[in-house]
């Protein structure tokens, strides 16, 4: 089962770094983990690198793109942006996502009151 | 969907420059997160370490990603084949049937592919192939059919309408004569209408084609094929408007055609092509139906719509000119290839469909084998996986391997499909168009390999999921009997999947049999051993009427005294030759206005000829030399013929008058009926007898007749007699299209045998390769059982009931096998009964006779597990575990 439970990590990892390159528009990987970290107030930690994964993976979907430029600090970065296929995929993924936590909060009320 | 694996191709390409850039991303990340921490109060030791912690094992990322990047690297896959190429070589005897089988399912199905692809799927060979149309009118008597147009008609047509930018005329069927210096050659011409060329939209090789003027009566050109120009006037260039004579006339060379060009394409014989002043006393008969059409819409111009107004033209005609045209006022407008192929399509089809049934059986053959060899490889999965392969890099090892021996698969598989075109070409001779093209070309070749891979996926889909499900670590235990028995279940239903089809197939075959020995058994109404036949031409231009006749009494009785030769005759035209000539008659005692009088063929002999082809006369009289042209006009019927047009009356004495002349001087004359022969088939594959009537030569000189010589020794012996003989009379005058009776009938069922002999080697496969199978599978059940059997022997089992113990588990397979294979037989009947001569497919002989052969075969494949099961030494057995 251990892979199962990646999996929808995977996934919903990818969805909040879609929903963050939506929101603030380009970014490099390091941002995009500052930003995360920020979001979910320490209660997500992951390791950073994990980031990069994700970033591979929508990018081999054609979710987003790439292309080189210099970081606030003169660095060399390669800054990641949303594409039009990934913003559509976004809102599908929002409403699906959205759909089910409502049906899981539906649920877990019940039980409560049960 | 394939995204990802474009953007891993991608990536592959650029796989140092990507690896390079990913380090400079995570070394930029963790200098900021270093910097980070040290702006938050760290030591800049504390920092790297911290930010190292926070990132995660840069390493195991960096390797993590680079797999996921690109493609798993070539040295990877390398290494895979190396593998497999080793593991191949290990099981030679695995990989020796498992290539075997393989070759056999993708070399037939390559062969029948090669043939299909030639003959239906390849568009004809001329400019924008897709606007080119057949067309013809519709006779309406009887069923509706395509009927041939005369050259009235045909300009009428060509005239008025406004669909077709060229609609040309075409007739073949005549020898023309090449008399130059060189020996007299005969070749096939096709006398067309002038803009044959541009309605191809073929450009001649040399010279210009035809022009319009050159239709008139009187105009003598001539377009020359390629291989005609090179052999006979070595390829010379100054061809180009020299005079040559043909026929005795002189014609001018108008073009040389480009190589290969053939029209019509499905005549290999045609060498020659003129305009259709060729035909001068046809070109003002409305009633000589001879000419077929083919034209070019115009461009957005549907079929449909141009069979709109050709009908109506077509109507416009037939109230016009009632007595020729009353019932050919409709018309067809269809897709020359359709026409071209329409008869050979859905068998082929067919031919194609049962080959893939060989192949899917082949595949479960296959998959049966590997089934077995990952049984016995579970321990070396196990092991690999214990030293770290993952799942799919156990999976991706056996698809590789499934696809190297699909490759040696395919590759004896083509070499197999070479020597099967080798063998089945000649079989199909000129009777299905185009097929004599067929080669292993580059569509083949893409065929066979696609094929290849696809099998390969397929039958390593089973072994492949059981590497996936396998409880692994329980395979190194040993007696992990679950997944053996459930292994089992699947292998056994392979076995019985194949049996299914190997039904059908034999089935199939069957049907195609027994048609064919029906056709070939039927009577055709003559002798045909010890004939002989051959053609010759006499041109017109040397030999007027009265001359040819002539020159054909003396050639006969010349021919007569060839020792060996029993009798000599000339008729027009042979049974079984393929050609037939059908002429309107009127009956003295009901006569009819001419569109509604009867029509039946008719043939020209010479007397002497029912003797010599030993049909038997009746009833009345033969022909004899007193059946002049002076003497009163007489005619020779057919059993069928008195018994349709004169039922339960005396046909001697009767008179009819055929719309048949001597010329445009002659009078249609009433004739009378002298005598009745037996019925010799005109078309082979007609299912009952058609009615003939016969002329004596003399009577109705339309030219030299077939010679058919019946003689005393085996027919080929006589044939170089017979050709001194001929050149004893005119040098000049070649033979051509030599055969022997039997060569006759077997040209005629050609079709049905090129389709019998296909299905029948299919049926073949699929046996062999189904008992292979079966065999298979019931010595791994009596290994599997062995300490079963044991148990059963040492608790007083005797060896009968060992044997009868394997024979019943061969037999629920092959049962069941049987009842789902009786459903599609059922189905493969029906689709087969377009291409079976009189015998009922439903007959459920048929389906008994294939259940019988396949519990007979099965019964040898489980003889010899049945054996060793009966030979299992008791103590032994149980000792094993």
């Amino acid at each position: 089962m251990p892979k199962d439970r990646s999996e929808v990590l995977q996934g919903t990892l990818d969805l909040m770094v879609l929903k963050t390159l939506d929101a603030l528009g380009p970014l490099h990987g390091y941002g995009v983990a500052r930003r995360l970290e920020q979001l979910s107030e320490e209660l997500l930690r992951l390791n950073e690198g994990t980031v990069y994964a994700s970033l591979l993976r929508l990018a081999q979907k054609g979710w987003i793109r790439s292309e080189w430029g210099a970081s606030e600090n003169k660095r060399k970065a390669r800054f990641y942006s949303i594409t039009r296929a990934g913003r559509k995929q976004l809102a599908r993924e929002a409403e699906s996502w959205e759909r089910i936590s409502g049906v899981i909060g539906r649920v877990l009320r019940l039980e409560s009151q049960g | 969907m394939l995204r990802p694996v474009f953007s891993r191709i991608r990536a592959t390409l650029r796989r140092r420059r990507l690896d390079a850039e990913f380090d400079d991303e995570v070394q930029a990340h963790l200098d900021m997160l270093k910097e980070r921490f040290i702006r938050l109060g760290m030591s800049p030791a504390e920092a790297f370490y911290a930010a190292r912690r926070q990132f995660g094992g840069v390493t195991q990322m960096k390797e993590n990603l680079r797999e996921r990047r690109a493609l798993p690297p070539i040295d990877v896959l390398v290494e895979d084949a190396r593998h497999a190429f080793r593991q191949l070589r290990k099981a030679k005897g695995f990989t020796a049937s498992a290539a075997l089988t393989l070759a056999l399912g993708i070399g037939a199905s390559t062969a029948v592919f090669a043939v299909l692809d030639t003959v239906v799927l390849r568009p004809l060979p001329f400019a924008e192939p897709g606007r080119l149309m057949a067309f013809a009118p519709i006779d309406r008597r009887g069923t509706p059919h395509p009927t041939s147009l005369s050259y009235p008609n045909f300009f009428d047509f060509r005239a008025q309408n406004r669909v077709f930018e060229h609609l040309v005329s075409y007739r073949g069927g005549e020898r023309f004569t090449l008399t130059d210096s060189l020996p007299a050659i005969q070749v096939g011409a096709e006398i067309v209408s002038w803009d044959l060329f541009q309605m191809l939209g073929v450009r001649p090789e040399l010279g210009r084609g035809f022009r319009p003027e050159e239709e008139k009566p009187g105009t003598h050109v001539a377009v020359l094929s390629h291989a005609l120009w090179r052999s006979r006037f070595g390829g010379d260039p100054g061809i180009l408007g020299r005079r040559i004579r043909i026929n005795g006339s002189p014609f001018t060379v108008a073009g040389v055609a480009p190589a290969g060009f053939r029209f019509p394409v499905e005549d290999t014989t045609i060498e020659l092509w003129t305009t259709v002043s060729a035909d001068e006393e046809m070109l003002y008969q409305r009633g000589a139906r001879v000419l077929d059409a083919i034209g070019r819409l115009k461009p957005g111009v549907t079929a449909e719509r141009a069979r709109a107004q050709m009908d109506q033209i077509a109507g416009a005609l037939a109230r016009q000119y009632p007595d020729d045209n009353k019932n050919v006022a409709k018309t067809m407008v269809m897709p020359e290839l359709e026409r071209l192929t329409g008869r050979s399509r859905k068998p082929l089809w067919i031919l194609l469909g049962a080959v893939g049934l060989v192949l899917l059986i082949a595949c479960a053959n296959v998959a049966n084998l590997l089934l077995a060899r990952s049984t016995d490889r579970a321990r070396e999965f196990t092991l690999r996986t214990a030293i770290g392969a993952s799942r799919p890099a156990l999976v991706r090892q056996l698809l590789v391997e499934s696809l190297m021996l699909g490759l040696v698969g395919s590759a004896g598989g083509v070499l197999l499909a070479w020597v099967m075109l080798k063998a089945i070409l000649p079989l199909a001779g000129e009777s299905i168009p185009r097929i004599w093209q067929t080669g292993i070309d580059g569509r083949a070749l893409v065929f066979a390999a696609l094929v290849a891979i696809l099998t390969s996926v397929l039958f390593s889909v089973a072994p492949a999921i059981q590497v996936v499900r396998a409880d692994l670590a329980g395979a190194l235990k040993e007696g992990a009997a679950n997944i053996a028995r459930g292994r089992h279940r699947f292998r056994s239903a392979l076995v019985v999947a194949q049996i299914t089809l190997g039904l059908m197939l034999l089935v199939g075959a069957e049907l195609l049999i027994a048609s064919f020995l029906h056709l070939a058994q039927r009577d055709p109404g003559f002798r045909t051993d010890h004939l002989l036949t051959f053609d010759i031409a006499l041109p017109d231009a040397q030999y007027n009427k009265a001359a040819q006749v002539a020159f054909c009494d003396r050639m006969i009785e010349r021919l007569r005294a060839i020792p060996g030769v029993r009798a000599a005759a000339t008729g027009m035209p042979l049974p079984l030759g393929g050609d037939e000539m059908s002429v309107s008659f009127d009956i003295e005692q009901r006569p009819a206005a001419a569109p509604d009088r009867p029509h039946s063929d008719i043939a020209i002999v010479t007397p002497g000829y029912f003797g010599a082809m030993r049909i038997p006369l009746l009833k009345g009289r033969d022909f004899t030399e007193r059946d002049t042209a002076d003497a009163p006009r007489v005619l020779v019927v057919n059993e069928a013929f008195a018994r349709q047009y004169f039922p339960g009356e005396d046909v001697i004495g009767k008179r009819i008058e055929p719309g048949a002349t001597n010329g445009r001087q002659d009078e249609m004359q009433m004739r009378e009926i002298v005598g009745v022969v037996g019925n010799a088939k005109q078309a082979a594959l007609s299912a009952d007898p058609e009615p003939i009537y016969y002329f004596p030569y003399k009577q109705l000189s339309w030219g030299v007749g077939t010679i058919v010589l019946r003689t005393a020794v085996p027919p080929r012996e006589v044939e170089s007699a017979a050709r001194t003989v001929l050149a004893g009379l005119d040098k000049q005058v070649p033979m051509y299209k030599v055969r022997t009776g039997q060569e006759l009938s077997a040209t005629a069922i050609a079709r049905p045998r090129f389709q019998m002999v296909l299905m029948v080697s299919f049926a073949v496969f699929a046996l062999l390769l189904t008992v292979a199978g079966l065999y298979g599978v019931l010595s791994y059940a009596v290994a599997r059982r062995r300490r079963e059997i044991g148990l059963r022997m040492a608790l007083g089992a005797g060896r009968g009931e060992i044997l009868a113990l394997i024979f019943r588990e061969a037999m629920q397979l092959v049962a069941a096998g049987l009842a789902l294979g009786l459903a599609g037989a059922a189905i493969g009947g029906r689709l087969l009964e377009s291409m079976v001569y009189g015998i009922q497919p439903g007959d459920p002989i048929f389906v008994a006779a294939a259940c019988c052969a396949m519990v007979i075969t099965s019964i040898a494949a489980a003889y010899v597990p049945a054996k060793q099961a009966a030979a299992v030494d008791p103590m032994r057995a149980l000792r094993s575990e």
